[in-house]
C-alpha cells in the first residue's frame, strides 16, 4: 500500500513538473516572446510593399516615342545569408548572363549586408534566378528608361538616371511631371502566396505623358544633314533649329556632336561638350545675321525707308577703331535694302548712328536678345548683351554688325521668327502638351509692325536671291534670310584669325511664312563662310522640312 | 443562427475569391501594359524614316528625286 502511494506522489511530482515547465513556456512565449513571434506570424502572411509610379512616356509630335519607361528587376544579396558563395555566383551568372567571378566577390563580402548583382536585369532573367530559390537573394520590380530613337533628339530629350529621376534635357526639367508618386499596399496572402485581402493601401499616381513639339522624322534628317555639313568642314559643333513660325513650337533642335541616352551611364562620364545643348545652353557673336537688329529699328522709327540712299566709303571710323567691309570696295552708293543684301557694315553702322545707342539697345531688347527666350528648357542662357551706360566709344561700331555681343541660337531663331510672323514675337517651346492638363499657351508681343516685317522680309528675299545667301536658295520656295560669320573672341584678347562661326538663319515660303530654320557651325575649316558653310545646310533642312510637313510651294521652278 | 453563420461563411469565401480574382486581374493588366509598350516600341521601330529609307533604297532599289520641277496651278476661272 506503502508502495503504492509512493509511486503515485511520484506521478504526481512528475506531472507537476511537467505542468510547471508547460507552464514556464508558455509564460515565456506569451510573455517575453509573444512580440517577436507575432511579428514572425505576421510576416509570414501579411506583405507590406510599395508600388512604383510610372514614369511618364514622352512622345514626338506624331505620337512617336521618344523615352519611355519598361519593366525591369533589380537583383540583390545578403552575402551574411549564402551558403555557398561560389556556387551562388556561378547560377546568378548564368541566369543573369553576367561574369561570375565578378558576383562571387560581391556574394563573398561578408562585411556587408546589402549588396546589388544587377540593376534595372530583365525580368525574365531575374525570373529564372528566382526559381532556383537561392537563400540571401532577392529581387524588386523596377523601370528601366529606354530611349527608342537612340541618340535621335537625345540633346533634347536628356536622360534619366538609375534611380529614373531625370538628370538633364526634358527628363530634369519635367521630373515633377514625369516622375508620379509612388504608392504603397498591405496584403493578407495565403500559406499558398495568394492574395486574401487588400488591408491597406496608398493609390499610385503614374507620371504623366508629355507631348513634345518636336517631329522625329524632321529630326532625323536635320541631325542626317549636320552630322555630314559638320564633317565636311571639320568644325568642331554645329547647331540647326527649325521653328514653326506661328506656334513658336520647336521642330527639331540638332546638336552635333550627339549622344545616345540609352549608354547612361556611360555618358555622364563623356566630355561635357557632347552633352550641352549649345542651341539654348551657348551664345555665339552672330555676326551679320544681326544686322536686321538695326535695319529693323531705322525703319519701324521712320529714320529711313527701304529705299533711302546712302553714299558709304568703303570704312568707318567709330571711335578708335577703323571698320572695313568684308569684300573692300571703294565709295558706293547704297539704299537700305542694299545695305543689308550686300550685307555692308559700314552701311548697318552708318544706319545705327542715326539710332544711336539708347535706342539701338532698345532694339536689341525688343528682339529678344539679352534676356531668356523662356523655353521650356534647362539651363538657358540669357547671352550678353551691355547695357548702353557701359557702351565704350567703338561699341556703335561693332554690335550693329553682331560683334562684341552674344546671343544663342534660340534668341536668333525665334527673332528672325518674329520678322516671319508679321512682327510678333512667339516664345520657342518644345512642350506641346501634358497629359491632364491644359496646353500651356507661348507669350507673344508684337515686335515690329507688319509693314517694317514685310520690308524686312524683302531685304532678306534680296539676299537670298543675289546677295552672300544663294545658296540658301530651295528649289519651289521663296526663301528669305541672312548669312552671318563671325570671328570668335581670341582668349588672349581681340578676334582670333583663324577660329569663326559661320550661320544662316531664314524662313520659307517667304510670301507665306511657315518655318525659321537657323544653322550654326563651329570653327569649321576650308572656307568660313556663312553662305558657302551654313546655307547650304540651311537649303537642305528648308527643302526637306517645307516637302514633308506638305508646305506649298510659292514658285515655279 | 445556424442561416446567418453559412451566409457569413459564403461571404468571406465571396470576399476571398473577389481579392484572387483582383490579383489576377492586376497581373493581366500589368502584362497588357508591358504589351502595349513592347507594340509601341515596336511600331516606333518599324515606323521610322531612316529604316524605311534605307529599306527603300537598299531593297527596293529606288532613289531620291534628283531634279525637281515645281507648277504652279491657278484654279480655273468661273463661267
Amino acid at each position: 500500500m506503502r508502495q503504492a502511494n509512493r509511486r503515485i506522489r511520484l506521478l504526481i511530482a512528475v506531472f507537476a513538473l511537467l505542468f510547471l515547465a508547460a507552464f514556464g513556456r508558455v509564460a515565456w512565449l506569451q510573455a517575453v516572446k509573444a512580440h517577436a513571434l507575432d511579428q514572425i506570424a505576421t510576416s509570414q502572411h501579411r506583405e507590406e510593399r510599395a508600388v512604383p509610379a510610372r514614369r511618364g512616356t514622352i512622345y514626338d509630335r506624331t505620337g512617336r516615342l521618344l523615352a519611355f519607361g519598361e519593366r525591369a528587376t533589380t537583383v540583390y544579396a545578403n552575402p551574411r545569408q549564402i551558403v555557398d558563395a561560389r556556387a551562388a555566383a556561378v547560377v546568378a551568372g548564368q541566369a543573369l548572363e553576367l561574369e561570375p567571378g565578378d558576383l562571387y566577390d560581391l556574394l563573398s563580402d561578408r562585411s556587408k549586408g546589402f549588396v546589388y548583382l544587377a540593376r534595372q536585369a530583365d525580368p525574365d532573367k531575374a525570373e529564372e534566378l528566382k526559381s532556383k530559390e537561392i537563400p540571401g537573394i532577392g529581387f524588386y520590380p523596377e523601370e528601366r528608361r529606354v530611349y527608342p530613337q537612340k541618340a535621335v533628339a537625345s540633346e533634347v530629350v536628356g536622360y534619366a538616371g538609375t534611380e529614373n529621376t531625370g538628370l538633364s534635357g526634358l527628363e530634369l526639367q519635367l521630373d515633377k511631371v514625369l516622375a508620379g508618386k509612388d504608392g504603397s499596399e498591405t496584403v493578407i496572402r495565403d500559406p499558398f502566396g495568394r492574395r486574401i485581402e487588400v488591408v491597406d493601401s496608398k493609390k499610385v499616381e503614374n507620371g504623366r505623358n508629355v507631348y513634345l513639339t518636336l517631329d522625329h522624322s524632321l529630326q532625323r534628317q536635320v541631325e542626317k544633314i549636320l552630322r555630314r555639313t559638320r564633317a565636311n568642314w571639320a568644325a568642331t559643333a554645329a547647331t540647326a533649329v527649325v521653328l514653326d513660325v506661328k506656334t513658336g513650337g520647336i521642330l527639331a533642335l540638332a546638336v552635333e556632336p550627339g549622344f545616345d541616352a540609352n549608354t547612361y551611364p556611360n555618358v555622364s562620364r563623356w566630355d561635357e561638350e557632347r552633352l550641352r545643348n549649345r542651341a539654348v545652353t551657348d551664345t555665339y557673336e552672330p555676326g551679320s545675321t544681326f544686322k536686321v537688329v538695326t535695319v529693323g529699328g531705322v525703319l519701324e522709327s521712320g529714320l529711313v525707308s527701304p529705299t533711302t540712299k546712302f553714299r558709304l566709303p568703303g570704312e568707318i571710323k567709330v571711335g578708335d577703331r577703323v571698320i572695313h567691309e568684308a569684300v573692300a570696295r571703294g565709295t558706293q552708293t547704297m539704299s537700305v535694302a542694299q545695305i543689308l543684301s550686300h550685307s555692308s557694315n559700314v552701311g548697318v553702322i552708318t544706319l545705327a548712328i542715326q539710332l544711336q545707342r539708347e535706342r539701338l539697345s532698345e532694339w536689341i531688347k525688343r528682339f529678344g536678345f539679352g534676356a531668356k527666350t523662356g523655353v521650356d528648357y534647362p539651363g538657358e542662357t540669357r547671352g550678353i548683351v551691355l547695357p548702353p551706360d557701359e557702351w565704350s566709344g567703338s561699341t556703335i561700331g561693332n554690335v550693329p554688325i553682331g560683334q562684341g555681343i552674344a546671343v544663342t541660337p534660340l534668341q536668333m531663331v525665334a527673332a528672325y521668327g518674329a520678322i516671319a510672323n508679321d512682327g510678333m514675337w512667339v516664345q520657342p517651346h518644345l512642350v506641346e502638351r501634358v497629359d491632364g492638363q491644359d496646353p500651356a499657351k507661348p507669350k507673344t508681343r508684337r515686335v515690329i509692325s507688319e509693314q517694317t516685317a514685310s520690308q524686312l522680309t524683302r531685304m532678306l528675299r534680296g539676299v537670298v536671291e543675289e546677295g552672300s545667301g544663294v545658296t540658301a536658295q530651295i528649289d519651289g520656295y521663296r526663301v528669305a534670310g541672312k548669312t552671318g560669320t563671325a570671328a570668335k573672341p581670341d582668349p588672349t584678347g581681340g578676334y582670333s584669325t583663324s577660329r569663326y562661326v559661320a550661320s544662316f538663319v531664314g524662313f520659307a515660303p517667304a510670301s507665306n511664312p511657315r518655318i525659321v530654320v537657323l544653322v550654326t557651325v563651329d570653327e569649321p575649316r576650308g572656307a568660313i563662310w556663312g553662305g558657302t558653310v551654313a546655307a547650304p545646310a540651311f537649303a537642305e533642312i528648308g527643302q526637306f522640312a517645307l516637302e514633308y510637313l506638305e508646305i506649298p510651294p510659292d514658285r515655279a521652278g | 443562427m445556424a442561416a446567418l453563420l453559412a451566409g457569413i461563411v459564403a461571404l468571406n469565401v465571396g470576399v476571398l475569391r473577389l481579392n484572387m480574382k483582383g490579383e489576377q486581374l492586376d497581373e493581366e493588366y500589368n502584362q497588357l501594359v508591358t504589351r502595349h509598350r513592347e507594340l509601341e516600341v515596336d511600331f516606333s521601330r518599324k515606323a521610322d524614316a531612316g529604316r524605311i529609307e534605307s529599306i527603300a533604297l537598299d531593297r527596293l532599289g529606288l532613289v531620291r528625286a534628283e531634279d525637281r520641277r515645281y507648277l504652279r496651278l491657278q484654279p480655273p476661272k468661273k463661267g
